[in-house]
């Protein structure tokens, strides 16, 4: 371990293009390791298939019984749907494989691999691992996405198509500071293997948008875990019903989030290299 | 106690030890593994708690939206109102602890690691140690299950007004639902004796489960083409029949007719079991190295 | 078959069909639609009698059949073509009554469960082979004593140590009486002190109960402690069966010579190999006619100090029968399949 101390290992400065060289690069790694596994391509491809059906059945279903559910047609609802299955095939991708990643470090004592390599410590175990078979998801979310917006009367804006990007980014911030912070209390509470599962059960709550949800549910997926953030509101977006002000509140909440998460970054660093001195 | 003395049927240098009766012996093993799989399942207590909060997101967005779409078509749709529909989705947690048997994903593992030859060895049907082990593992279960109950009925608020009868073949009814599971599930794990490319059907298998068997939405709310497939198939009567047993005041007749129904299915998938176990057995031993 | 055996295998085959796997993108995509497999015998046509009481050992390098003999004679392999009996019954029927009267211990391979005190896991066994309460607590307490581990009875199974739980899953698997005791490997992996326990406490459950031991082991000392009866198996063949002391006398047709000379200086090729040297101590190998010979010349030109005529010891014999089989192979692939 470095013998300068904690001090030495944080204080490298990031410059994005470094960043963005370094995410690309071990992008590609990812990808032709992966590329081995082909079969799971295969089961992945079924899964999100049937993940699929089920979902357009039960669509079906309520649809069935009512005309619109708390204000969201048939479209919109695909259009949530939508967003959901591509925005967890994002996370599925590239979030929880490197959060699994470093808790298996932090348990296995294997963390200073990375923490000796000249980037910044936060970054690589962030961006190093990648499952590109989940992107089948992404394919999948995104086509129905597509159809959806066809499908949706009232069309849908380059304002609306903005507010949406925009808002899938911030969402994406969002969540990944979530599962860092999470997943940094590794340091202190070393048994968290229930942790995806958890995640993947409260996850599901985003099939539906927050709106038809009881008052403390909404607020528990708008504060506590960022799901609202990641699938409702740029579906909100798509669907034409975002407003400015939560977008602005979208992105002072990820910008205070990011603030947060690099500080206890650096906080847990200073204790595990504490704990491993 | 019945103590057969066999003699030996080949050579050996002393008499060999006596046998207890058969019933008595399985009794014992049951009672043995019962009592084994509760005491490590309390010392897992923690992260077998944790593991069932984590099942609970799934009913309660069910409930949440069912709930809503009732508001909205005037207090009740499919014959539920929000407050039968909290009484199903909550019930709907313990049938669900209740369904968890061995995984049928789990033969691969049982076959490679050895752990098959070990019981191979056993003079016993390696599905007794199966049935017995996770049994125990239920009480458990039941015992965790309680302060989740009451803190999702608190939240929910649902109407259960059930009667004397409906509790007790809601009490067989759940144990019915775990044995036509396990013997189901144990045909597919088996599957895996002739090719480990099984994740297709297993994927398959369980998907058909969710939409048929209650899982996802009380059955009288499925279109009517879906309820009467689901009455010849056996998914119904491991998750549906039982919560509808509690919740949804049946008369007596369905009640009964249910649990014969359990009864057939355990019957059938016990029979194929016996079938295929040989078989699977003949294979193993075949090429297993 | 002899009417006294209490094991029988006669012309014993076994032949796994395993895939070829070659490297290359073209046969990769051949393999996807057309599998290549070939044949491999483990076991090449082996016959054997065990006597009831007998303590026999089974030798072998990896991959040379032993295994595959012991999970054949227990039932969980059923043979290719052959004959095998043990105490009258077709092993691969799985008779329960064949099954209650043997048991098949494996070193490295855990049979009791994993969180909870022994003595619970010899419970499930008790009900498992209906064994009468009384009975079942007489002879747990005799082997428990037998194998000094009365105080880990109450231990959870995970806290003991390696040695610790190779006793118990001993415990666990005489609880029955068995008759056969099928031993794979009994002291693999523990430390010295522990395998001479183990060593002499097969040994007195043999002379107390005349229970039938096959025993396989790479390690010499098990063998040499335990068993006057030897088979040699090799490619899936038995190179050897006989008693330990003759084995030397077949194969090994030459003698060791230690001599220690005044002299350290000398040089004794002339007389035979010379394998090792330590200071004055030399230690020579020469052909067994020619050790009273060569004896002889030493004593006549050297000053000798100290003189010792052995025969070779039995790891070396051992390994130049396993060398022997392998120059003596002929071009069909035989010996067990390894992942």
């Amino acid at each position: 371990m470095n013998a300068a101390g904690p001090r030495a290992v944080r204080a490298k400065r990031v410059e994005p293009i470094r960043a963005a060289r370094l995410s690309w690069l071990f992008f590609r790694l990812g990808v032709m390791n992966e590329m081995q596994y082909r079969v799971n391509f295969f089961i992945q491809l079924l899964q999100s298939l049937l993940a699929l059906g089920t979902g357009l059945a039960v669509l079906a279903l309520v649809f069935s019984h009512t005309k619109t559910l708390k204000g969201w047609t048939p479209n919109e609802l695909l259009a949530v749907m939508g967003v959901h299955l591509l925005m967890g095939g994002l996370i599925r991708t590239t979030i929880q494989p490197n959060m699994t990643r470093l808790i298996e470090d932090v348990r296995q004592g294997t963390l200073d691999y990375a923490l000796t390599k000249p980037e910044d410590s936060q970054l690589m175990v962030s961006v190093r691992d990648i499952r590109i078979w989940q992107g089948v998801d992404i394919v999948v979310g995104a086509a129905v996405l597509g159809v959806a917006i066809a499908r949706i009367q009232a069309g849908v804006g380059v304002w609306d198509a903005l507010g949406f990007a925009v808002a899938l980014l911030l969402g994406g911030v969002m969540i990944y500071c979530f599962w860092m912070i999470l997943t940094i209390g590794a340091f202190w509470v070393i048994r968290m293997d229930q942790i995806v599962e958890l995640f993947e059960g409260v996850y599901q709550a985003g099939r539906w948008p927050v709106t038809v949800y009881p008052l403390w549910l909404r607020t528990a997926l708008t504060f506590l875990v960022p799901i609202a953030f990641a699938v409702t509101v740029p579906a909100e977006g798509v669907t034409s019903r975002l407003n400015g002000g939560t977008l602005l509140a979208a992105f002072g909440l990820a910008v205070a989030l990011f603030a947060v998460t690099r500080w206890f970054w650096q906080f847990g660093l200073r204790r595990y290299s504490g704990a491993s001195a | 106690m019945s103590a057969e003395l066999r003699t030996a049927a080949g050579p050996s240098a002393e008499a060999p030890v006596p046998e207890e009766g058969r019933f008595r012996s399985m009794a014992s093993m049951y009672l043995t593994l019962f009592k084994t799989s509760i005491v490590v399942g309390f010392q897992y207590r923690v992260a077998n708690l944790l593991y069932m909060i984590g099942m609970i997101a799934e009913p309660v967005i069910y409930l949440v939206v069912w709930s809503t779409i009732a508001r909205s078509q005037g207090g009740s749709v499919g014959g539920f109102t929000p407050g039968e529909f909290a009484a199903y989705y909550i019930v709907w947690t313990l049938v669900r602890q209740f369904n968890i048997v061995f995984t049928p994903y789990g033969w691969e593992w049982r076959i490679r690691e050895g752990q098959l030859s070990g019981q191979l060895l056993k003079p016993v049907h390696p599905i007794h140690y199966d049935i017995a082990d996770i049994a125990g593992w239920k009480f458990v279960v039941i015992v965790l299950w309680l302060p989740i109950a009451a803190v999702l009925t608190l939240i929910f608020h649902p109407t259960l007004n059930p009667t004397v009868l409906q509790v007790a073949v809601f009490a067989v009814a759940i144990w019915g639902a775990y044995l036509i599971r396990t013997m189901n599930l144990w045909l597919l794990g088996m599957v895996t004796f002739w090719t480990t490319r099984v994740a297709a059907l297993f994927e398959l298998y369980f998907v058909m489960e969710l939409l048929l068997s209650g899982r996802l939405v009380p059955l009288s709310l499925m279109p009517h083409w879906v309820q009467v497939l689901a009455c010849f198939l056996p998914f119904k009567w491991t998750f549906g029949f039982p919560i509808e047993a509690l919740v949804a005041d049946l008369p007596a007749g369905e009640l009964l007719g249910g649990l014969a129904m359990q009864a057939l299915w355990i019957a059938i998938g016990a029979g194929l079991v016996w079938i295929m176990w040989r078989r699977a057995v003949r294979r193993y031993t075949a090429v297993n190295n | 078959m002899l009417p006294e055996s209490v094991i029988h295998v006669d012309g014993l085959r076994k032949t796994f069909v395993v895939p070829e796997r070659e490297a290359g993108l073209r046969a990769a995509i051949r393999a996807l639609f057309r599998r290549k497999t070939r044949p491999v015998r483990a076991v090449d046509g082996i016959s054997f009698d065990i006597s009831p009481g007998e303590v026999v050992g089974f030798l072998g390098p990896n991959g040379a059949g032993k295994t595959t003999t012991l999970k054949m004679l227990s039932g969980l392999l059923f043979p290719t073509e052959g004959d095998v009996r043990v105490l009258g019954h077709v092993p691969s029927r799985r008779e329960k009554a064949f099954l209650r009267r043997i048991t098949l211990v494996m070193g490295n391979r855990n049979q009791l469960q994993w969180d909870i005190p022994a003595v619970d896991s010899f419970e499930l066994n008790r009900a498992i082979y209906r064994i009468p309460r009384r009975d079942f607590e007489e002879i747990r307490d005799e082997v428990v004593e037998l194998l000094e581990v009365q105080d880990l009875l109450h231990k959870p199974v995970r806290n003991l140590s390696l040695g610790e739980r190779m006793k118990m899953e001993i415990v666990g698997a005489l609880l029955h009486r068995p008759q056969v005791l099928f031993l794979d490997e009994p002291t693999i992996g523990l430390d010295v002190t522990m395998q001479k326990r183990i060593r002499s406490f097969i040994g007195t459950y043999n002379r107390r109960h005349g229970a039938t031991v096959l025993l396989t082991s790479h390690y010499m000392a098990d063998v040499l402690a335990l068993c006057k009866r030897v088979i040699v198996i090799h490619h899936g063949r038995i190179l050897f069966d006989g008693a330990l002391a003759a084995l030397s006398s077949q194969f090994a047709a030459y003698k060791t010579i230690g001599v220690t000379l005044q002299d350290g200086q000398a040089d004794l090729s002339a007389y035979g190999e010379v394998l090792r040297r330590d200071g004055e101590t030399f230690t020579i190998r020469v052909a067994k006619a020619d050790a009273s010979g060569v004896t002889a010349r030493l004593l006549a030109e050297h000053q000798v100090i100290d003189l010792t005529i052995e025969d070779p010891p039995i790891e070396d014999v051992i390994e130049l029968v396993f060398a022997q089989e392998a120059t003596d192979g002929d071009g069909e692939p035989i010996g067990e399949p390894t992942a």
